[in-house]
């Protein structure tokens, strides 16, 4: 039994400024730390979008339509979800020191963490942009959906994120195990392939995976000018706000006690 | 009257705390009963999923239970600057997180009135990386300042530890010194009517030393609570007006700062003799 004010009656809307600088000195640190910084935005997907367009359409030869973008649009998103999910994993863990001295709600460094891997996701969508301004291709009204997708991606993820931080601490070795778990998803998830090349029993199976849901609706909003089903969004809707949910039911319940451990 | 209340309780386990009337007294600051708190001391400590697969099927439990604090009751007055003095390894630092809210209690109660602020140690959260004014922001805001209210006290912070040239400078260009002279100077930007404090005043050099025990000073004179910990015993007669000497996770011996840092000595003088 604990009372003081700085525990109780303090809302978290007390800490915004907290929860943003924190974010915001996140991403400076990612930038600063690389010699071309902001560049790499645009850089590392150029990159990627190289090595894995020589190998699926000049070799494999890919009969999807818009391939480059198709590719694109989905490491973007997928890339938020590994991002987010393994710096929030780690954001614990690295910051023992200062959970250990000063107190704020802990909610605050998975938060802050997941914000700014997010505003990074959005400089990626920007990236994409520009390259779907380079390839010509103008985009159908169906992309005004993105930002829908968006915010469950972000609910999504940040459910995810609160079990990882306090999980991460209980179980050391968890960031190899999600490093697995990462790349068996990225290969499951239509990122360079179609959905219809699996069999449909097979597919059937795979819309459960809420990534794997959110990267074939991004595909049909921002390429193919397909209206997401009602079922699918409301799917997502409640399969993200009760990851959210449970996520932040078992953070609370583990943090005090991860505290005492890290 | 007060005294003998506490000493009952102090017989006891678990919660207890008196009439509501006594516990809700205005006159204190902070109040602690009966206050337990252990740890796990792992002798081969489960960090993996492997390791902890392997300990389902295992007997032995592999850790021991450590009692850091078995039973603390103390109350700190309004505008009391309250030592508490110990050997390493005796709980004052847990005791210190357990006040800020870090650590949960095991058993016992806490009750602190007013607001509050840490300054466990100088310079957590510190970012290398980031230049003297980033840093200085971000401290501001983990001990609960607003974006403006640090933003005003910049120049403040700054000047009070003579670091105005090296406001840009990223602080892993810093020196020790320098470095914590800037986290004392922004934790003491701080208005709280609690203060917790961990050794925090023996940092930078003896003039600097001499300002931060002048600010601990005008804190006092200001009626702010301040509990402190300190291996100095020096500074805890000479600025504190009541100490506590832990010992074994017990209150060895509580009243004025004195005669408790007497007790200190005595009770090391008969161990070195036995």
């Amino acid at each position: 039994m604990y009372s003081g004010r700085f525990l109780k009656g303090v809302p978290l809307t007390r800490y915004y400024s907290l929860i943003f600088s924190l974010a915001i000195s996140g991403l400076k640190l990612h930038y600063k730390n690389s010699f071309l910084g902001f560049i790499w935005t645009f850089l590392q997907p150029l990159l990627f979008l190289g090595v894995l367009y020589t190998v699926f359409n000049s070799l494999l030869g890919s009969r999807i339509l818009y391939f480059p973008l198709y590719l694109l649009i989905g490491l973007v998103l997928w890339n938020s979800f590994a991002r987010s999910t393994s710096s929030s994993m780690m954001s614990f863990v690295s910051r023992r020191d200062l959970l250990l001295k000063v107190y704020f709600p802990r909610e605050i460094i998975p938060i802050s963490t997941h914000i700014t891997t997010f505003i990074m996701t959005l400089f990626d969508l920007c990236a994409f942009g520009v390259f779907v301004v380079l390839f010509h291709f103008v985009p159908p009204w169906t992309i005004l959906y993105l930002p829908i997708l968006l915010i469950i991606l972000f609910t999504l993820t940040l459910g995810l994120s609160f079990i990882l931080s306090v999980a991460n601490v209980y179980f050391r070795d968890l960031e190899h195990i999600w490093g697995i778990v990462l790349q068996a998803g990225f290969f499951l998830a239509p990122i360079f392939l179609s959905m219809d090349i699996y069999p449909p029993s097979v597919r059937h199976i795979l819309v459960f995976n809420p990534m794997t849901l959110v990267i074939d609706m991004a595909h049909n909003i921002v390429l193919y000018n397909h209206v997401p089903s009602v079922g699918a969004f409301g799917y997502l809707t409640v399969v993200s706000i009760a990851i959210l949910g449970i996520g932040y039911i078992i953070f609370k319940k583990f943090e005090s006690k991860a505290i005492e451990i890290l | 009257m007060k005294e003998k209340e506490t000493e009952e309780e102090e017989e006891q386990h678990g919660i207890t705390r008196g009439t509501d009337a006594l516990w809700n007294d205005s006159r204190y600051a902070i109040r602690v009963q009966s206050l337990h708190k252990s740890f796990r001391l792992y002798h081969e400590k489960k960090s993996t999923v492997y390791e902890h697969l392997v300990g389902l099927f295992s007997k032995n439990k592999g850790y021991e239970k450590l009692n850091v604090l078995n039973g603390i009751s103390f109350d700190v007055k309004k505008g009391e600057m309250m030592g508490i003095i110990g050997k390493n390894g005796q709980g004052k630092t847990t005791l210190l997180q357990i006040l800020c809210g870090i650590l949960k209690p095991d058993g016992g109660a806490v009750k602190l009135s007013g607001s509050t602020v840490p300054f466990l140690s100088l310079g957590t959260g510190f970012q290398p990386d980031l230049s003297a004014i980033d840093n200085i922001v971000m401290y501001g805001l983990y001990l609960g300042l607003t974006k403006k209210e640090i933003k005003e006290r910049i120049p403040q912070v700054l000047s009070y530890a003579e670091l105005e040239r090296f406001a840009d400078t990223k602080l892993k260009h810093f020196s020790t010194g320098m470095f914590a002279r800037l986290a004392f100077a922004t934790a003491v930007q701080v208005d709280p009517d609690i203060l917790l404090v961990d050794e925090v005043l023996s940092v930078g050099d003896v003039s600097f030393q001499e300002k931060s025990f002048e600010t601990f000073l005008s804190f006092k004179k200001r009626g702010k609570t301040i509990v402190f910990v300190t291996h100095s015993l020096e500074l805890v007669k000479r600025l504190c007006d009541r100490a506590i000497f832990i010992q074994d996770g017990i209150i060895q011996k509580i009243g004025r700062s004195q005669e408790v840092v007497e007790e200190f000595y005595n009770f090391y003088e008969i161990r070195k003799n036995v």
